[in-house]
C-alpha cells in the first residue's frame, strides 16, 4: 500500500509497507488492513439484467462485495389489470388472469373463477367434474411453476444440464395444456361456472406417460443438486428468513413454508375437491435457499401424487354448470332456438349479472395465498377487482434479507424468493 | 366445503371488536360470502389494528392485504381495506376504513406489520392515500414523475402522460 | 237529508312480498311495486299509454283473487296482500316469456334492437331455461315498407299494442290495428294505408322488440356503442327534452326524454332529424375575405371593421339577433352589441315559421325566440326590414350571430361579420366569419315558449376551430374594450340569471358527460 500523501485517512506514517500483487491477504498482521481506503458504492442490478426474473432493478449499496441496504425496485411489468379488469365483463377477464403469475397460469385462472362464483353464490353448484379438471390443471400448473423456478435457479449458478432436464419436463407438461386449451400458456381455459370444454379423449394416459417421464428427469436434477457440495455451499445458510418475520411480512407458499410456518391454503382452507386428495405439505426448517429449493423439489412430486389420485378418481359429467345465465349454451343450440341466442348475446355483451356484494377469496397459488378481492357493483363488469399477489409480499422481505450477503448470494436468493413480474407487478 | 366451522369462528373477532371499540371507532360489523367485515372509524386505524395483532382470542398475526377502493360518488370517497389471517387460529376479518376526498390520510400500519410497507406504498401509488408514519412513501409500480393516480375512478382509462425527456447529465 | 258516505282515505296501505307499504290512492300497483323495488317485467304497458293487459307479462299473486292478476291494469287498494316473486308467480313468469319466445325469429344478430331489447332483457332476468319446443315457427312478412320512417317486422312483433295505442292516444291518428287471430296475428295498417303521421318514430321507441324500426337508423350502430346525452330538441319553440345518442363523435340519432311538463314521453318525427345538420355542410374555420385565418386575427379584423363603422356613423350599425342561439349566447351578444356598443338598429332572425298542431309542434321553428323577446329591450324588427335597410344604405355595418340565408345586397355593405355555424350565402358575402358551435356541442340553455328555460348538455366534440358563440363573442368584445371575459358557459348563465327575471329561479345544474348506454340500465 503506497503512502499517499493526498489521503488524509492514511496515517501519515506507514507503519509496513505491503505490495498488492506481491503478497497475499494472509501476510496482513492482526488489525492491520483495517484502514484501507474504502467507500460505500451503488450498483444498480437490472431492470435489464441476465439473473433478474422478470424485469426488477435492485438499488443496492454494497462495501466491497457485502451489501449494505438493498432497495427493490419494482413495477417494471405493470400492465394494468386491475384499470383493464375495471372495464372489462367478468369473462373478459380470464385472459388478462393467464398473464398475472404466467409460469402457473392456470391457477390464477381458477382461482378468478371461485371468487366470481362466491359473489353469484354458485359455488356449491360446479359440477364435480369440473372441479377435478380444475384440480388436474392446476396441480399440472404448479409443477411448471416450480420446474421454471428450480431449472431457473440451477442454471443461474452454473448448473445448465440441470436446466435443460427440468425445462424438458416443463415442454411436455406444456403440450398437454397446449391440448386442452390451444395455448401452452395463456390458456384462459376456466369460465365462470366450470371450465370451457372438457379433456380430450386419451389425455389422462398421456398425462400419465408425462408424469412418468418427468420424475426420471426430476431424479436426476436431484441427484446432480442436492449432495452437491458447490450447490450446497452456494444455497446453505444464504438469505436466511427467520419463522418469527414470515407471519408479519405476510410470507405465504414455498417461502414461508421454507421457514417452517405449514400454511398451505389447500390443507387449511380446502377448496375444490382438494379434502379428498390425499397429499403432504413439505416444509422447511431454517429458512434458507436451500430449504426452498427442497420444499420446491418435494412439492412437485407432491402435486404429481394430487394428480395420480385425481385422475383416477375424476367422475364423469357436464364440465360446467347448466345455466344459460353463467354458461354460454351449446352452439347447436344458439343458431337455432331464440333462448340460447339471446343468452348467448347477453352474456357476450352485457357480461354476466353478478350481483352487488364483495368477497376476498383466496387459494393456494404457485408462489403461495394468491387472493382475489373482487367488489361487484351488480353490473356486467368489476368495480374492483384486486389480485393480493403472493410474491409482491415475498419480494418485499429481501430489503430486510439482501443486507449482509454478498453480491453473489443476490442470485440464488432471488431466483428461490420466485419472483414472477407479472404477478408482483400486475 | 369445510368452510362452515371457519365462518363462525371468524365471528369471535366481531364480538371481541364489539366489546373493545363499541360506541364511536366501530362504525359496522357484517358477514358476507364468509368473510366476516368490520367498519371503522379511521382515527382508529392503529389501535384497531394493534388489539387484533395482539389480542389472545383474535391473534391476527399475519398480515395478508391491503388495498383502496374508489366508491366515487360517495362520500367519504375512498374505503382502505385490509385483510387479516390468524395462523393460530385460522380466522380472516376485513376491516374498511372510510377516508375523505380532499387531502386523504389515514395511519400507517408499517409499525404494527412490517409487511405493510409494500402494499400501503402501492395504495399510494394507486389511489393517492398517503398513510402517516411510512417510512417510505414513494410510488412502488409507476415511475416517479407519474402525474395522478390511476385507479381513481375519474382517472381515465386512455389518458395520455406528459412525455418526459432525459436531462444530458442525468442518470 | 242524504247520508253523505265517509270520506276515502287518501293512502292505502298494500303489502308486497311481506313488506306493508303507503300509497296514495289510484296508484297502479307495477308502478307501486317498482318504486319499492319489486321489479316486475312487461311488455304492453307503458307509463304514458293505456293499459290493455296484453301481453299477461306482469302478473302477480293477490291473496284472495282466484287467478294471477295483471298488475298494469290493477289499482292500489288497501290491505291487499301482493305476492311478486312466489314460485308460483316465477313460473307464470317464466311461461309467459316462454310462449312468447315461442315464435320469435333468431334474429339477435341482424336485429336494430339487439342491445336495447326488453325481450332479451326479460329472458335473461327471469327466465334462463332452453328452449322445449321443436319445430318450425310460424312464417311472417319480414320488411314491410309500412311508412315514411318505418319498417315492420311481423314476424319479432309479440303484439303488444304499444304502437298501436301511440297511434291512437299520442298522434290521433289510428293507422295501426291488428288482423287475424292465434299464432298468425300480424301487426298491420288498413289495405292501402300507411302509418304517416308525425309522431311515427314513437312508436319505434316503445316497440319493446325489433319489429318497428326506423329507416333512418336501422343497420347504422348498434346500441351498446352508443353513449347518451341529456339535451333539448332545437326544432321548434315547444323545446321536447331530448337524448342525443352518439358513437365516435357522431350523433346516431335523437330519442325523446321524458319531462312530463313539456313533451311526457314524445317526440315530433321533424325533431328526430335535427341532428343531421350537426354535421352537414359546417364552417369550421375562421376566414377573412374568403380566406381562411386564425381566430384571433379575424377576431382583431371584425372589431377594427365594427370600430369603424361605429366612428363613421353609430346609427348605421346593425347587429342581428338569432332566435335559435342559446341563452348564453344571446346574453353575450347583448352585453357586446347593445350594452357595450350602443347599436341602435336591432333585427331578430331564424327559422321561419310552419306549420303546427295541438300536440307538440309549435309553429315557431326556434328553440330560443323567449330570450330575444325578453333580453333585448324594445322590439327587434324583421329580416325583412333589415333587407330593406340595407338596400336603401341605412345599414352599412352588419354583425349577424346566426346562420341567416337571407338575400341581402350584401355588396352594399361596408362590413359584414357572420358568427355562423353553417356554410350559406351569407357567410360567402361576409368580410370576417367566426366558426360557432351548434346546440349539440355546447353547454347552455334554451326557454321555450312557454317561459321554461331548459338546460343543454354537449353531445359531441367540436371540430375544426369552431368555438361557442359566447366565447366568440367574449373574444371580440376584449378586442373592443368591452368588459365581457367569461370564462365558461356558466359564468354567463349566472350573470344572465342575476339579470333577466324569467331566469332567476333556474338552476344551472350540474354536468352530464356522455353515458354509455350498454353497462347502465339499457333502454328496453
Amino acid at each position: 500500500m503506497a503512502a499517499d500523501a493526498t489521503s488524509s485517512s492514511l496515517q501519515s506514517e506507514p507503519r509496513r509497507r505491503i505490495v498488492l500483487g506481491e503478497a497475499d491477504i494472509s501476510d496482513f498482521g492482526e488489525g492491520e488492513g483495517q484502514d484501507l481506503p474504502t467507500e460505500v458504492m451503488p450498483l444498480r442490478m437490472g431492470p435489464s439484467h441476465p439473473a433478474m426474473h422478470g424485469t426488477v432493478r435492485m438499488v443496492l449499496e454494497v462495501e466491497g462485495e457485502k451489501i449494505k441496504t438493498a432497495d427493490i425496485q419494482i413495477g417494471y411489468l405493470h400492465r394494468c389489470f386491475e384499470k383493464e379488469a375495471e372495464n372489462a365483463t367478468w369473462t373478459q377477464i380470464f385472459p388478462y388472469t393467464d398473464r398475472l403469475n404466467y409460469v402457473s397460469p392456470m391457477l390464477n385462472n381458477v382461482g378468478y373463477a371461485i371468487a366470481v362464483e362466491k359473489l353469484m353464490g354458485i359455488d356449491g353448484k360446479i359440477p364435480e367434474r369440473a372441479q377435478y379438471i380444475r384440480v388436474i390443471v392446476g396441480e399440472i400448473s404448479r409443477i411448471t411453476d416450480h420446474l421454471t423456478c428450480l431449472g431457473a435457479g440451477a442454471m443461474e449458478l452454473g448448473s445448465f444440464t440441470v436446466f435443460f432436464y427440468l425445462i424438458k419436463s416443463r415442454e411436455w407438461l406444456w403440450e398437454l395444456l397446449e391440448e386442452v386449451s390451444g395455448a401452452r400458456l395463456t390458456h384462459s381455459y376456466v369460465r365462470i361456472g366450470g371450465v370451457v370444454a372438457d379433456l380430450p379423449a386419451g389425455w389422462p394416459a398421456r398425462l400419465r406417460e408425462v408424469l412418468a417421464k418427468a420424475r426420471v428427469a426430476l431424479a436426476d436434477a436431484d441427484k446432480l443438486l442436492t449432495r452437491n457440495k458447490i450447490f450446497r455451499d452456494r444455497m446453505d445458510g444464504v438469505g436466511i428468513i427467520n419463522r418469527a418475520d414470515a407471519a408479519g411480512w405476510g410470507l405465504t407458499g414455498p417461502v414461508a413454508r421454507s421457514t417452517g410456518l405449514a400454511y398451505d391454503v389447500r390443507k387449511d382452507h380446502p377448496y375444490l375437491v382438494y379434502d379428498q386428495l390425499d397429499f403432504d405439505v413439505p416444509v422447511g426448517s431454517t429458512g434458507d435457499n436451500f430449504d426452498r429449493y427442497a420444499v420446491r423439489l418435494e412439492e412437485i412430486f407432491q402435486s404429481m401424487r394430487i394428480l395420480e389420485q385425481a385422475l383416477t378418481k375424476i367422475p364423469d359429467g357436464p364440465v360446467i354448470v347448466d345455466d344459460a345465465r353463467v354458461a354460454l349454451p351449446a352452439k347447436r343450440e344458439t343458431y337455432n332456438t331464440i333462448e340460447a341466442m339471446i343468452a348467448h348475446f347477453k352474456l357476450v355483451m352485457d357480461g354476466l349479472h353478478v350481483p352487488a356484494g364483495e368477497v376476498y377469496s383466496f387459494t393456494e397459488g404457485g408462489n403461495g395465498e394468491l387472493g382475489f378481492y373482487i367488489v361487484s357493483n351488480g353490473t356486467g363488469q368489476p368495480w374492483k377487482c384486486r389480485v393480493r399477489p403472493p410474491c409482491f409480499a415475498n419480494v418485499a422481505i429481501l430489503s430486510k434479507v439482501l443486507p449482509g450477503l454478498f453480491i453473489a448470494d443476490v442470485v440464488p436468493t432471488f431466483g428461490m424468493i420466485n419472483m414472477i413480474g407479472g404477478e408482483c407487478d400486475r | 366445503m369445510g368452510e362452515g366451522g371457519k365462518r363462525t369462528m371468524a365471528k369471535i373477532i366481531l364480538d371481541r371488536l364489539n366489546e373493545r371499540f363499541a360506541g364511536g371507532d366501530l362504525l359496522e360489523t357484517g358477514s358476507q360470502h364468509g368473510n366476516e367485515w368490520a367498519r371503522v372509524a379511521p382515527e382508529a386505524w392503529r389501535a384497531v389494528a394493534e388489539f387484533l395483532r395482539d389480542d389472545p382470542q383474535s391473534r391476527m398475526d399475519m398480515f395478508v392485504d391491503l388495498t383502496c377502493v374508489d366508491r366515487l360518488p360517495r362520500q367519504p370517497r375512498f374505503d382502505v381495506v385490509l385483510h387479516l389471517y390468524s395462523l393460530e387460529k385460522k380466522h380472516r376479518v376485513r376491516l374498511y376504513a372510510g377516508v375523505q376526498d380532499k387531502d386523504p390520510t389515514i395511519a400507517s400500519l408499517v409499525p404494527v406489520w412490517p409487511g405493510a410497507n409494500w402494499f400501503e406504498r402501492e395504495a399510494y401509488d394507486m389511489y393517492g392515500v398517503r398513510f402517516d408514519g411510512h417510512p417510505d412513501l414513494r410510488r412502488i409500480l409507476m415511475y416517479p414523475e407519474f402525474q395522478g393516480y390511476p385507479l381513481r375512478k375519474d382517472y381515465p382509462k386512455e389518458k395520455r402522460q406528459p412525455l418526459l425527456r432525459r436531462l444530458p447529465g442525468s442518470v | 237529508m242524504a247520508i253523505e258516505p265517509p270520506p276515502l282515505p287518501e293512502t292505502v296501505t298494500v303489502v308486497i312480498d311481506g313488506q306493508a307499504h303507503n300509497f296514495r290512492k289510484g296508484t297502479n300497483l307495477l308502478e307501486a311495486c317498482q318504486s319499492v323495488g319489486a321489479k316486475i317485467p312487461f311488455f304492453c304497458y307503458h307509463p304514458g299509454l293505456s293499459a290493455p293487459a296484453i301481453c299477461r307479462q306482469c302478473l302477480v299473486e293477490i291473496k284472495g283473487a282466484p287467478k294471477p292478476v295483471p298488475s298494469c291494469y290493477t289499482t292500489v287498494a288497501d290491505k291487499m296482500e301482493v305476492s311478486t316473486n312466489s314460485p308460483k308467480v316465477l313460473d307464470v313468469r317464466r311461461q309467459m316469456l316462454e310462449f312468447t319466445l315461442l315464435n320469435h325469429p333468431i334474429d339477435c344478430p341482424i336485429c336494430d334492437k339487439a342491445g336495447e331489447c326488453s325481450l332479451q332483457r326479460h329472458y335473461f332476468d327471469w327466465d334462463g331455461k332452453l328452449a322445449r319446443n321443436e319445430g318450425d315457427k310460424v312464417r311472417k312478412a319480414k320488411v314491410v315498407d309500412i311508412g315514411k320512417h318505418i319498417v315492420l317486422d311481423q314476424e319479432r312483433c309479440i303484439l303488444c299494442s304499444r304502437c298501436i295505442r301511440v297511434c291512437d292516444e299520442v298522434a290521433k291518428s289510428p293507422d295501426l290495428t291488428m288482423a287475424y287471430r292465434g299464432s298468425h296475428q300480424i301487426l298491420t295498417t288498413a289495405p292501402g294505408q300507411r302509418l304517416d303521421n308525425p309522431y311515427s318514430l314513437n312508436t319505434v321507441d316503445v316497440c319493446p322488440v325489433g319489429a318497428l324500426t326506423s329507416k333512418d337508423f336501422r343497420f347504422s350502430r348498434r346500441a351498446w356503442e352508443l353513449f347518451s346525452s341529456p339535451s333539448v330538441c332545437p326544432g321548434c319553440a315547444t323545446g321536447c327534452n331530448i337524448e342525443v345518442h352518439t358513437s365516435r363523435g357522431t350523433i346516431r340519432r335523437l330519442v325523446p326524454r321524458l319531462n312530463p311538463a313539456v313533451n311526457k314521453y314524445w317526440m315530433c318525427d321533424e325533431g328526430r332529424f335535427e341532428y343531421k345538420a350537426v354535421h352537414e355542410n359546417r364552417l369550421l374555420l375562421p376566414m377573412v375575405g374568403g380566406k381562411r385565418a386564425i381566430l384571433n386575427q379575424a377576431t382583431a379584423d371584425a372589431a377594427r371593421l365594427l370600430r369603424s363603422g361605429l366612428e363613421r356613423a353609430q346609427g348605421s350599425v346593425g347587429v342581428v339577433f338569432s332566435a335559435a342561439a342559446t341563452n348564453e349566447d344571446t346574453h353575450a351578444l347583448v352585453r357586446l352589441a347593445l350594452d357595450g356598443l350602443k347599436i341602435g338598429r336591432v333585427y331578430s332572425g331564424g327559422r321561419p315559421p310552419g306549420w303546427s298542431d295541438a300536440i307538440l309542434v309549435s309553429a315557431d321553428k326556434n328553440p330560443n325566440t323567449a330570450a330575444v323577446q325578453r333580453m333585448v329591450t324594445g322590439t327587434p324588427r324583421t329580416l325583412i326590414d333589415l333587407a330593406s335597410d340595407v338596400a336603401s344604405g341605412a345599414v352599412t355595418t352588419l354583425l349577424v350571430l346566426g346562420n341567416e340565408t337571407l338575400a341581402l345586397a350584401a355588396g352594399k355593405l361596408a362590413a359584414l361579420i357572420v358568427l355562423a355555424s353553417h356554410k350559406g350565402a351569407l357567410v360567402d358575402a361576409a368580410h370576417v366569419v367566426l366558426p360557432v358551435a351548434t346546440w349539440a356541442e355546447v353547454d347552455g340553455t334554451f326557454t321555450n315558449k312557454d317561459g321554461r328555460v331548459q338546460r343543454i348538455h354537449p353531445a359531441v366534440p367540436v371540430t375544426g376551430e369552431v368555438v361557442p358563440a359566447w366565447r366568440a363573442l367574449s373574444l371580440l368584445g376584449s378586442e373592443l374594450g368591452a368588459n365581457l371575459a367569461f370564462a365558461s358557459a356558466g359564468e354567463v348563465f349566472a350573470e344572465a340569471a342575476s339579470r333577466y327575471p324569467f331566469m332567476k329561479e333556474v338552476a344551472w345544474g350540474p354536468p352530464s358527460p356522455p353515458v354509455q348506454l350498454r353497462f347502465g340500465d339499457s333502454r328496453g
